[in-house]
């Protein structure tokens, strides 16, 4: 198995509820408590498995806005795994969940300079490693029921804009989603085959703008284009005379 | 030439133990900072999520780098046959081992979890560069203790040249190593070079030269038995050519970096940014001008020059030498965290609600700062007391 989330960027809207469940669902898991530094002052921060950031593609008018949540990509060949010198990280053979053993992190950190996607969080009260889980205390949990054992962004999402499921199985939803859509792996260049992917937004149908418009002049004597119901009885008179 | 003999440390004056007391609550009160950093979290720091490893891990890398080039006496001395580094052989692989303790201290204190040291010692993956480096520090002291003992036995002076050089391979390895810890990292844009390692070796020459250079004036200065003319002389050229490589090193790793088109941000970061002070005032100026044209002076200049002079111009090129050495280590370490990720490439990143993207910025504090300089304290008092206990620095007689 090949588990991963398929996140689609046409839908996403930057509601950060992927965020906030997922701290809320993984804060009494088994890698909480996920510490918030200074939460009521002026620079609040935290422990956050999944981050959203944003950027802009293409001027105006055509510009859009790609909200882009982040979090750990599960990669195939993970750069956190390899650094790490005590093991503490690792990649499950059954499943290919990457995770971070507490008990055995000693806080090196070294694996958070190697992960590129920015993915590891650096939990400064305990002093070790977090990340996603992909919500491994829960996915397995057969006292949920069954359409529950999801990772709680998946679930919380109300555009429905990410999607969990087995990447090895070809006919899978996620699998048949990337295949369909064009969905692609963030930053490919660097060589570490991350699972997750994403989905890239719709083209959408360009809306005129006064800013696109010829200028129209009535002072200058422009014809308006006529109706075709105006071209057929321009045509009959014309026959008629 | 007399028969090279050592004697233990006598140093004398007030002085001597006024130095002694501010190393030992500098080193108290870096055991004090590391205390309470550990009990209290990282979070009272200037760690963040972005940057984790912070000026503790300068400190560190800059003590473990020049403990390695601290042996470049011994070197000459056992593998290339310079009889003039003779009398501080012992001593250059005393300094070596204290740097090496000092750094591996502070390096050990400022992990997030220090109680589980055990781990790393018991748990290995050998897939990781981190994981080598505890070997290439554990496998150095080690041979820097059987090194020094073959040194001080007159029946194992046969196996010195053997031993200087296994130790000459090691250290090379263990700067290699340490090199690559930052060059290995493919993903972030200002490292993911293999000029990393060569420039780790060269730096280790420059900061463990001036650090020997120095600790050397000192103890002639102590025990009132000069460095002999010869070895201020020798010691400033071999200073210029190591400075002038690193130079060499710090361009044409800057200029392939300008190369490269994706890396253009985090240069523009370390040459014109947050980083230019550092870069340009601490280690241009200071760590390669400053020492070039001092010990140049030394040389070409006024040959002449009285004693006293080359002396001083030696002391303060060492001391800028290791300034600019760690400022280079700041840059490197700091530089390439508050460096802005390349997440999207291409694209104009807006903003994230999270305040994680654009440059980082990074304050030490006090904690660091007392962590950083407790380790070069806790280096120098086990340098004072190898050197007290044990006959490792060169009799009168010889100089």
């Amino acid at each position: 198995m090949k588990l991963g989330l398929v996140i689609d960027l046409d839908t996403c809207v930057g509601c950060h509820a992927c965020a906030v469940a997922c701290k809320q669902w993984n804060a009494s898991g088994t890698s909480g408590p996920l510490t918030d530094y200074d939460p009521y002052g002026g620079e609040p921060s935290g422990v956050w498995f999944n981050r959203i950031r944003n950027y802009e593609v293409d001027t105006y008018p055509n510009n859009k806005t790609i909200n882009t949540p982040m979090s750990c990509m599960h990669c195939e060949d993970a750069a956190c795994v390899t650094v790490c010198p005590t093991g503490a990280s690792y990649k499950r053979e059954e499943d290919g969940i990457v995770l971070v053993d507490q008990d055995k992190c000693m806080g090196c950190n070294y694996c958070a300079w190697a992960c590129p996607y920015g993915a590891r969080e650096l939990d400064r009260e305990s002093g070790t490693m977090k990340k996603c889980t992909l919500c491994v205390d829960r996915i397995y949990d057969e006292e949920l029921p069954e359409a529950e054992r999801q990772p709680a962004c998946v679930l919380t999402c109300p555009t429905h804009a990410r999607f969990f499921g087995d990447f090895d199985d070809p006919d899978s939803a996620v699998s048949t989603m990337v295949r369909e859509r064009g969905g692609y792996a963030m930053m490919p260049e660097v060589g570490y085959q991350p699972t997750n992917k994403y989905l890239p937004p719709r083209t959408k149908p360009v809306v005129e703008t006064h800013a696109e418009k010829p200028p129209q002049s009535n002072a200058g004597g422009t014809e308006k284009p006529l109706s075709q119901i105006q071209r057929w009885i321009a045509q009959q008179l014309a026959r008629q005379s | 030439m007399t028969a090279l003999s050592h004697q233990c440390l006598k140093p004398r004056g007030a002085l001597y133990g006024l130095w002694i007391a501010a190393l030992v609550i500098a080193a108290v009160a870096g055991l004090y900072c590391a205390y309470t950093m550990e009990h209290a979290g990282h979070h009272i720091t200037g760690m963040t999520n972005r940057v984790v490893w912070g000026l503790p891990h300068v400190f560190a890398v800059s003590l473990i780098v020049a403990a390695s080039g601290a042996l470049n006496a011994a070197s000459m001395a056992s593998v290339f046959n310079v009889s003039i580094y003779k009398p501080y052989s012992r001593c250059s692989v005393a300094l070596a081992i204290s740097l090496l303790i000092g750094g591996v201290m502070v390096l050990v204190l400022d992990l997030g979890r220090p109680d589980r040291l055990i781990v790393a010692v018991t748990h290995f993956n050998f897939r990781s560069v981190f994981s080598w480096n505890v070997f290439l520090y554990t496998g150095f002291l080690l041979l820097c203790i059987v090194y020094l003992w073959f040194l001080c036995e007159r029946r194992y002076q046969h196996q010195i040249k053997r031993i200087g050089l296994a130790a000459l391979v090691w250290r090379i390895m263990l700067t290699t190593g340490t090199g690559c810890i930052f060059g290995f990292l493919v993903g972030r844009n200002s490292l993911d070079s293999a000029l990393l390692a060569p420039m780790f070796i060269v730096l280790s020459l420059v900061t463990g030269t001036a650090a020997l250079a120095l600790c050397l004036l000192a103890i002639a200065r102590s025990q009132q038995n000069p460095l002999p003319v010869a070895t201020v002389r020798s010691l400033s050229t071999l200073m210029i050519w190591f400075v002038a490589a690193l130079g060499y090193f710090a361009i044409v790793h800057h200029l392939t970096n300008l190369y490269v088109a994706e890396h253009a941000a985090s240069e523009r970061l370390v040459l014109g940014g947050s980083m230019a002070a550092l870069f340009w005032i601490g280690f241009v100026t200071v760590g390669l001008a400053g020492p070039l044209l001092l010990l140049m002076k030394n040389l070409i200049a006024d040959t002449d020059a009285d004693y006293k002079t080359q002396k001083r111009r030696l002391q303060f090129a060492s001391a800028a030498a290791l300034i600019g050495g760690a400022s280079l280590v700041y840059v490197i370490i700091i530089g390439s965290q508050v460096s802005a990720q390349r997440l999207f490439p291409g694209k104009t990143v807006l903003a994230s609600s999270f305040g994680d993207v654009g440059n980082a910025s990074y304050q030490p504090s006090l904690w660091e700062w007392g962590l950083g300089f407790g380790g070069v304290a806790v280096g120098l008092l086990i340098f004072q007391l190898l050197l007290r206990l044990f006959p490792f620095t060169a009799d009168r007689q010889h100089s």
